[in-house]
């Protein structure tokens, strides 16, 4: 089942009420806010109502609030090769 | 250190300038662009299920792509009370948030 991936860029401030609405009813409460619907004519008739204001794309599967979060996360820069208590475990051991 | 201009002599005057200018034009074009693509992915996703919705077919039938369009029609909004019958689309309310792509035939 195909969803669309709709992200809102622009805020709808000065805009008709009916526009805000039709966010609201999409889920988009702020910018850079991400939701997921299933792909089907009445979402699109929303999103062609707020063209103007969003990112859509098509994609497979619901990706949860984590996973979104996680494709905008920068590179830390370094990886953990291991971790303390591992380390204490392993010395205790010999 | 005063200037006496006419935007600090009177209360509320905001002045829109006349041209538009580059940058803003070459981002009006990011915007036509992206509102496309948009209702590209809707239509290409309902035609996958089989389906279609007027709002996308009527956006097809009346409105001109960014290619499509010639430079008057992307930076300049008819306006009946003009001496050439053209604005700055910049003076739209809310211009950056609307779709104006049309104008009356002949104007």
């Amino acid at each position: 089942m195909a969803f669309f991936r709709i992200t809102l860029l622009r805020s709808a401030i000065g805009l008709p009420r009916r526009t805000t609405d039709v966010l609201k009813a999409l889920g988009l409460k702020k910018r850079m806010a991400t939701v997921f619907h299933p792909v089907s004519q009445s979402v699109a008739g929303q999103v062609m109502k707020v063209k103007e204001l969003v990112d859509v794309q098509e994609v497979d599967r619901r990706l949860t609030k984590q996973e979104v979060h996680l494709e905008r996360k920068p590179d830390p820069g370094y990886y953990v090769e291991k971790r303390g208590n591992a380390e204490f475990v392993e010395q205790t051991r010999e | 250190m005063f200037k006496p201009t006419s935007a600090l002599f009177s209360g509320l005057l905001w002045k829109t300038p006349w041209r538009i200018s580059q940058p803003q034009k070459a981002r009006q074009r990011k915007r036509l662009r992206s509102v496309d693509r948009v209702v590209d992915t809707l239509s290409a996703a309902l035609q996958r299920n089989g389906q279609s919705t007027k709002a996308v077919e009527r956006w097809y039938a009346e409105m001109p792509r960014e290619e499509e369009m010639v430079p008057k029609d992307k930076y300049t909004i008819f306006d009946k009370k003009e001496k050439t019958y053209r604005k700055g689309i910049h003076k739209l309310p809310k211009w950056t948030r609307v779709s104006q792509r049309v104008n009356p035939p002949g104007f």
